[in-house]
């Protein structure tokens, strides 16, 4: 091979790797980002920081829904796992839990459609140890992002599912 | 020129060009995927099963997306007839009963936010868009309010799109997008003509 083809093919290697190395490095690179705004640079881990309404202003994730009462949860289960439960809104209103694991994939949803009484479900890494009888979600990673979605669409649903919310956990299981 | 110079130069350039190239894939935003009458939509956004371009282009424009089996997302930048969305035009939306258990239509500007108006207006859905005698609601996208018609605002939205979200689709939804029957967007007129 002379030397022009060989500097061809390493351009073209080189291209492939830098192609697919952003495209796999950029879901965790955002994840973090988000993981950090959300949990205040690391204060606010294993519980519930609740959003205002959702406005023009809302910047801390791309695409909020104006309809959707936010709340979420930055989780670390290097420690261990936790317990995660939220209460019904008092209207039977739309109530989700999702579960995302730090490569942005969504590992878990749960409603009060299926759980009208309130969600509740142990986040666990694959191998700690769990209570018996209690619904469990493995997560991938050890961090990730919990996001508790209600519908809200007008300031006075947001004001009465707001405080439903409040009794929203996500804390270690050793102190649930 | 050093040959090991060169070498490193065409290395770097590559991953450079490689690099740009990706970043490029991952800028059309939620506007791709499968089209569904105009909507586009795609089957792994959120799922433990999307390839890795799906996944970095829901981080950069759909961040915390759900998977489907909770809701389903279409987006369009276009209107029936297949022109650009303009934020000077007004737009009817019309569509029947869909297979959900709720819904809802939302402006998103060309940075993936909500248009910075002052309308609180930013979005439709279920609960305002009630049906008529013929099961069919309407809805409208315009940047002047309506007089009387559920309104999502497309002051200062810019190149915007439009999103549609159906939360909790049924199961038959879900296995079959092509099933789900996609509202219309009609352009009324453009620039305040009536």
């Amino acid at each position: 091979m002379n030397r022009k083809l060989k500097l061809l093919a390493l351009f073209v290697g080189a291209a492939i790797v830098g192609h697919v190395g952003l495209v796999m490095a950029v879901p965790h690179a955002i994840m973090n980002v988000a993981m950090n705004r959300i949990s205040g640079d690391g204060a606010r881990i294993n519980q519930f920081s609740f959003g205002p309404r959702t406005t023009k202003d809302s910047r801390g994730v791309v695409r909020p829904s104006p309809d959707l009462a936010y709340a979420s949860c930055v989780y670390d289960l290097s420690k261990g796992p936790l317990l995660v439960s939220a209460a019904p809104s008092p209207n039977q209103g739309y109530v989700s839990l999702s579960v995302f694991a730090a490569n942005t994939d969504n590992i878990a949803a749960l409603d009060t459609t299926q759980y009208p009484q309130g969600i509740r479900f142990v986040l666990a890494r694959k191998g700690q140890p769990v209570p018996a009888g209690v619904q469990v979600v493995e997560s991938p990673s050890d961090k990730g992002i919990i996001l508790d979605r209600r519908l809200a669409p007008t300031a006075e649903l947001f004001a009465e599912i707001d405080q439903a919310r409040r009794a929203d956990s996500c804390a270690p299981l050793a102190q649930s | 020129m050093s040959g090991k110079l060169v070498t490193t130069g065409v290395l770097i350039a590559g991953l450079v060009a490689g690099a740009a190239s990706g970043w490029y894939t991952l800028q059309r935003g939620m506007v791709q995927g499968e089209v569904y009458s105009g909507w586009s939509g795609s089957k792994v956004t959120g799922s433990v099963d999307a390839d890795p371009w799906t996944r970095a282009r829901v981080a950069v424009s759909g961040l915390l997306a759900l998977n489907k089996s909770q809701a389903i997302y279409f987006s369009r930048n276009t209107d029936d007839s297949g022109a650009r969305l303009r934020e000077d035009c007004r737009y009817r939306v019309t569509g029947g009963v869909l297979t959900a258990r709720w819904w809802s239509i939302t402006v998103y500007a060309a940075d993936n936010y909500l248009p910075l108006n002052d309308d609180d207006a930013l979005s439709f859905d279920q609960t305002e868009a009630q049906p008529d005698g013929k099961s069919e609601w309407t809805g409208i996208l315009s940047p002047i309010r309506p007089d009387g018609q559920p309104w999502a605002s497309t002051s200062k939205a810019g190149n915007y799109d439009i999103t549609l979200r159906l939360y909790q689709p049924t199961p038959q939804a879900q296995a079959d997008y092509a099933a789900i029957p996609m509202p219309k967007v009609t352009k009324l007129d453009c620039g305040g003509a009536a």
